[in-house]
């Protein structure tokens, strides 16, 4: 029944050779590239021409450590894991210093170079639209946590302890009433630095806030943005951040970084 | 802190080691343009990052809508001197509960009371 598949995964398991890509680009810059680490076995990154000025930013990887069971396996593995991950990333952020970009997911991997060529020549004018929407631009991530301070236990006073039912259900009204106050408070405030932002950028996105798994207990992320922003407006979206993160009535910790290649701006649906 | 000084950031600088690997992989496996690849791997097949996908999920964005405590660490909540004074309020709670309980029964006892009386004593 598989007889179809046959020829293509003995080639590739005999040659021991998968194509690997990163990105898509217009022209590319070749000797970056070359200095990109790339996965760990592989060759040198490189291009790979598509027709017209699009390139591919590909690596030719060992089959042994990419073909889909050791691929996957290894992805089980946390240090694997991560070391893909951020080889994918670094390679897609040397790409992108040449110019715009379009990120692929991680691990998109081709028997050859020719049938990679095949697959992505058949998207060229998803991939114009995106280079031509996404140039002179570059990703900021812009994220808004709750701070700790003020906000003490009510109902503390053990005077307070003692008395009805009512009263303490009262109390247990109060304490919720003010929870809430807060929580509407900080969503509103992030919604704002979101709306400020926005403004500056060409596009925005606001991602999933991450868990307290990732933030630590103590920190609750209440906004998660991305933001699509020109290089003439960096600076000004800069000190934008700032001044809302030294802004007490806010009371808000913001964070930001970038820039980062436009990953949030490909036209797919966050995550 | 962890605020960097984005102002300092060079354009597609060397990407610092520190940087987040939740925010790599969030954007690393967003799905973009999907170019079907000759190997084909379900990211979301991958154990490991499906639990890590879930760490990135915030209990601010759905818990509220349920009407659960979304606020995981509510800073109300999250001192060791608040959970103590919940546990203090707990305890005086069921001392008052059992009060009343030993209260209700010495009056049932003492008097076979019209039912009328029996539910004033309950309430």
């Amino acid at each position: 029944v598989t007889k179809a598949q046959a020829p293509a995964a003995t080639k590739a398991a005999a040659d021991g050779v998968l194509t690997c890509v990163f990105a898509v680009c217009r022209t590319g810059d070749p000797a970056a590239l070359a200095r990109a680490p790339g996965h760990r076995g592989g060759g040198s990154v490189g291009l790979l021409e598509l027709g017209g000025p699009l390139r591919a930013v590909t690596q030719d990887v060992p089959s042994s450590l990419f073909a889909e069971d050791a691929l996957r396996s290894r992805l089980e593995d946390s240090a694997e894991l991560e070391a893909c991950v951020r080889t994918h990333h670094a390679v897609v952020t040397a790409a992108a210093a040449a110019g715009p970009v379009v990120p692929l997911p991680l691990a998109t991997l081709f028997t050859e170079a020719g049938r990679a060529r095949e697959a992505l020549t058949g998207k060229r004018p998803q991939f114009t639209a995106v280079l031509d929407r996404v140039e002179g631009c570059a990703e900021w991530a812009v994220k808004v946590y709750t701070t700790q301070h003020g906000a003490g236990p009510t109902g503390s006073d053990p005077a307070e302890h003692t008395g009805s039912g009512r009263a303490y259900l009262t109390r247990v009204r109060e304490r919720e009433r003010d929870r809430h106050a807060r929580q509407d408070a900080a969503l509103t405030s992030a919604a704002r630095v979101h709306e400020a932002v926005s403004r500056l950028a060409v596009d925005s996105v606001r991602r999933r806030p991450h868990g307290t798994g990732i933030t630590g207990r103590d920190r609750v992320q209440v906004m998660n943005g991305a933001y699509l922003v020109t290089h003439a407006r960096t600076a000004e979206m800069t000190s934008l951040v700032t001044a809302m993160r030294d802004d007490p009535e806010h009371g808000l910790d913001i964070e930001a970084t970038g820039p980062w290649a436009p990953y949030s701006f490909t036209g797919g649906a966050s995550l | 802190m962890t605020y960097r000084d984005i102002s300092a950031a060079t354009p597609y600088g060397t990407a610092p080691v520190t940087t987040s690997l939740a925010d790599i992989l969030e954007r690393v496996l967003d799905k973009g343009i999907v170019i079907a690849g000759d190997i084909k791997i379900d990211l979301l097949d991958i154990e490991l990052l499906t639990i890590r996908l879930r760490l990135f999920i915030s209990s601010v964005e759905t818990a509220r809508k349920a009407g659960i405590d979304w606020w995981e660490t509510d800073p109300a909540l999250s001192s060791r001197a608040a959970r103590r004074a919940v546990d203090e309020e707990n305890q005086q709670l069921r001392e008052r509960v059992a009060e009343l309980e030993r209260k209700h029964e010495q009056e049932l006892d003492a008097s076979p009371a019209p039912r009328r009386a029996r539910r004033e004593v309950s309430r």
